[in-house]
């Protein structure tokens, strides 16, 4: 360790012994995994729960009246407790029925929109997004734009990339029906004052969208902490869980004047020949059987992370963002987008390095046992604005080390004099 | 350390790399150009094509990209100059269809793969099926010139 480990920090060798894909080489090395941001790994624990599931009560769920059913159902239905848990200050103001299982926070956004945003937008209302948000959080606003002959609004960015107050101010005297932002930039690590912005544009009467997919399992976070906000989504696999999952938080009286999205079983409380009724919260936004052991892995990476202590995950990345910041201020020639401070970021770096194109490098580190990302990120917007076709992104997690940073920096340095070039003939 | 990338990509593609043939525009009444665009990673290729008196191609190219976009681009521009209009298409197709894994008679038009040719360097690059469009760009962007125009 580079950095002095306090007696509230995390063992991160014992931690990574959770991890059992760690075990594995890549080109004969250790794998250095720094693609957090796309998805995390997964603990044996986690799989563990699902294979536990398959193996030992499975069945469906909210049907049966025969035992393993009835276990279904309890391990599927205990996890929205937990999750509920997981987004509530101590005390526990979030309730289980504002918990909504879904494919991912991609399913989650189209749910709100097109559940929220079809019934309740006129045309000639204004919607707004950011300029960092992920594809997922900006193309179903587009188009619910589009449909609805409502206005899109894009708050822009500083230099450093942060929000832009101004901008801010600007959209806000639109007084948006919708706001959609992220709470943490897949792209630069920028983490958004949600609550601050939320109190302001309640004001104004918007209904608050936070995409939550990149802050989620690296911040100590609750529902409370984000102000007025309305909706959060996020994603299973980028908190430890399985892919396939991810979860809506609504504010109960918005889910409740919210038509369902889905028809189906499961969403009714009674259908008739000509109309139906619909099942009350939640149940009135899962239609069909839902992905019961996907939940349930769910459930164990909501414990796992609490095991660790969210705050200590917090306060480890944090320590580790300003040792990588710190490592990256003394490397010429690689351009850093975003914020070179470590306040109010989180462990995502992306780079451009003169001469290097963004693939030569991924492949570069693959070569080196190093996974990164590079290409768009799924933020055209952004990309463009910069006039970047591809960079080069790390994103770290708690199970990652200061080591890990220094390979990656190594091999960043090597890759510059490893490109360097080109004579013309 | 870094002669990691050189071994698994090899000598040739980093010649073709750091010093690339035929590079810069043709002029002339007769030259067809052609611009190649990989959105999601942002590679370029323009494509300056004609014909000499004989049928033979004659192809010089700028672009901007990744390594293997760029060393393919330069390896095509030698191995196609000396092809006529009909040989080079069916030369994109084999190129394309070797590339993708694929096997059979279309294939066969290519030079047998032997250790130290720059064609067999660029298969090279099939270990990474993500880059494999990178290698392709410049080909396809030369059909496109040939089929779309009088060359």
């Amino acid at each position: 360790m580079i950095f002095e480990p306090s007696s509230d920090s995390i063992n991160i060798p014992l931690v990574r012994e959770d991890f059992p894909i760690f075990e594995r080489k890549i080109q004969g090395r250790p794998i250095v995994y720094l693609d957090n941001a796309s998805t995390s790994q997964r603990p044996k624990k986690m799989i563990d729960a699902m294979v536990h599931y398959y193996t030992h009560s499975n069945a469906n769920v909210h049907r049966g009246v025969y035992q393993l059913s009835q276990e279904a159902t309890d391990a599927y239905e205990s996890v929205r407790g937990k999750v509920a848990r997981f987004l509530s200050a101590s005390g526990g103001t979030v309730s289980e029925q504002e918990i909504i299982f879904t494919s991912g926070t991609t399913g989650s956004v189209n749910l709100v929109c097109r559940s929220f945003g079809e019934s309740f937008l006129k045309e000639g209302d204004v919607i707004a997004v950011t300029r960092m948000e992920h594809h997922s959080n900006f193309v179903p606003w587009q188009q619910l734009a589009k449909r609805k002959k409502a206005r899109f609004e894009i708050i822009e960015l500083t230099e450093d990339l942060k929000l832009d107050p101004k901008e801010v101010d600007r959209v806000l005297a639109l007084k948006p029906k919708i706001l959609a932002m992220t709470l943490m930039s897949n792209v630069t690590g920028v983490i958004n004052p949600i609550a601050s912005l939320a109190s302001r544009f309640k004001l104004v009467g918007t209904t608050i969208v936070i995409d939550a997919a990149q802050g989620i399992a690296h911040l100590d976070l609750s529902i409370d902490r984000l102000g007025p906000i309305d909706f959060l989504a996020f994603s299973s696999h980028k908190m430890c869980g399985p892919t396939g999952v991810g979860v809506l938080w609504g504010k109960k009286n918005v889910l409740e004047k919210m038509p369902p999205d889905q028809m189906g079983g499961n969403m009714i409380s009674h259908v008739g020949d000509l109309d139906s009724e619909w099942n009350e919260l939640p149940h009135k936004f899962e239609a069909g059987t839902p992905n019961i052991a996907s939940v349930i892995g769910l459930g164990a990476a909501v414990d796992y992370l609490e095991t660790l202590g969210r705050r200590r995950i917090e306060h480890y990345e944090q320590k580790l963002t300003e040792y990588v910041l710190k490592k990256l201020e003394g490397l010429p020639g690689v351009r850093l987008l975003g914020p070179s401070s470590p306040h109010h970021r989180g462990a995502i770096f992306s780079v451009a390095i003169e001469g290097v194109h963004a693939h030569d490098l991924a492949t570069f580190l693959d070569l080196r046992g190093i996974s990164v990302r590079a290409g768009h990120h799924c933020a055209h917007p952004l990309m463009q604005k910069l006039g970047l076709p591809a960079t080069c992104r790390a994103s770290f997690s708690f199970y990652n080390t200061p080591d890990e940073a220094d390979l990656w920096v190594e091999a960043l340095r090597e890759s510059q004099t490893f490109f360097a070039r080109k004579k013309r003939l | 350390m870094s002669d990691t990338y050189r071994e698994v990509f090899g000598e040739i593609l980093a010649d073709h790399h750091e010093a690339p043939r035929n590079w810069g525009k043709l002029e002339g009444a007769n030259v067809v150009h052609e611009h190649g665009y990989n959105p999601l990673c942002g590679d370029k290729v323009d494509l300056y094509v004609s014909a000499e008196s004989d049928g033979a191609l004659k192809l010089q190219y700028q672009g901007e990209g990744c390594s293997i976009c760029m060393a393919s681009a330069s390896i095509m521009s030698e191995r196609v100059s000396q092809l006529s209009k009909e040989q080079a298409l069916s030369w994109i197709e084999a190129f394309r269809a070797k590339m993708q894994g694929q096997e059979g008679a279309s294939v066969r038009i290519l030079p047998a793969d032997e250790s130290g040719d720059d064609l067999t360097a660029l298969y090279g690059v099939k270990r990474f099926p993500v880059r494999i469009k990178c290698a392709l760009l410049p080909w396809t962007t030369l059909k496109k010139a040939l089929e779309g125009k009088a060359v």
